[in-house]
């Protein structure tokens, strides 16, 4: 496949994740932070994000798993999750910690145990989608292109 | 990132010779950066028990040219600004370990600091914003920290 047509598809690929939910602006603004001075700062902070986000995920786990459910701790990982997932732009995985906060909040171990299963699939997800999208931009780079810039204009 | 400097648009980066974009392929120039020039030399605290909070909202300010210095606890920054150092902007979570945001906020207000402090957070019920401002933050945002937020204040406290 020559190049244009893997920048081609790197960029129908990227706006797909736009389009679908699974990314917002904020991605964008972390490839703006990226330079020559910086040239792996997306892929340095998002493995970063994903160590994060499996730590975070395992103590939620072992948290909701005790026979007295500390509500303030769980909370305290969800807000972490929150927060980091916002930061990258992992739309989901936001929407999913609002919902679970709000569940935190009414100390509903049932529907929190539900949205710590949905919280874990839309991470697993974006993982997927992120690690699919940067393999697409190595093959770019080792075939001699550059990584097109995304616009938030579709 | 001196302020006098031209700093050139800079792309993704790349290895090869730049192939031939497709029609419709945008390149986007690194100028959001450039065209918020400060005049002067502005200082940050970042206050955030999150590593990667604190990569992302670090990378954001020192794109800006701001002199960024993070702690991941409350009652380091508390310690630090006791100690003398001063800082033109803090920017400062809520949830933190060992002293959380809403007190170290408060001690710091209280050793007389009137610098311009955003508290930074992904909590975002009404009570919650309410309880950090009383505390003594100036704005109260939900994370992320996004360029129009930030720019606008980084103007203000650079007298633009």
């Amino acid at each position: 496949m020559e190049v244009g047509q893997m920048q081609g598809r790197l960029v129908d690929y990227t706006k797909s994740l736009f389009m679908e939910g699974f990314l917002d602006g904020q991605f964008l603004q972390l490839q703006q932070l990226q330079d020559e001075s910086n040239p792996d700062f997306v892929v340095e902070v998002v493995s970063l994000f994903f160590d994060d986000s499996e730590k975070l995920l395992n103590d939620l786990t072992m948290a909701l798993d005790q026979p007295n459910v500390d509500f303030k701790k769980v909370d305290a990982h969800v807000h972490q999750l929150k927060g980091s997932s916002s930061s990258i732009g992992a739309q989901r995985v936001k929407n999913g910690c609002i919902a679970f906060r709000n569940f935190c909040e009414e100390q509903n171990i049932e529907a929190c145990l539900r949205c710590l299963q949905q919280v874990k699939q839309e991470y697993y997800l974006v993982k997927n989608k992120l690690e699919a999208l940067f393999r697409l931009e190595q093959q770019i780079v080792a075939a001699g292109g550059s990584i097109p810039m995304m616009e938030m204009g579709f | 990132m001196a302020p006098s400097e031209n700093l050139a648009p800079a792309g993704r980066a790349n290895t090869g010779n730049g192939g031939g974009a497709p029609n419709g392929v945008e390149k986007q120039q690194r100028c959001q950066f450039n065209e918020v020039v400060l005049r002067n030399r502005l200082t940050a605290l970042l206050v955030d028990g999150n590593r990667f909070c604190r990569t992302i909202e670090q990378g954001l300010l020192r794109a800006y040219g701001v002199e960024t210095l993070a702690v991941d606890n409350g009652r380091a920054a508390v310690e630090l600004i006791a100690s003398g150092v001063k800082f033109n902007l803090i920017v400062i979570d809520m949830l933190l370990p060992i002293l959380n945001g809403l007190e170290a906020t408060r001690q710091i207000r209280a050793m007389g600091v009137r610098c311009k402090m955003l508290g930074v957070t992904a909590c975002s019920y009404e009570r919650e914003r309410e309880a950090f401002l009383a505390a003594g933050v100036d704005v109260f945002i939900e994370k992320p920290l996004s360029p129009e937020i930030l720019v606008p204040i980084l103007r203000e406290l650079d007298g633009q």
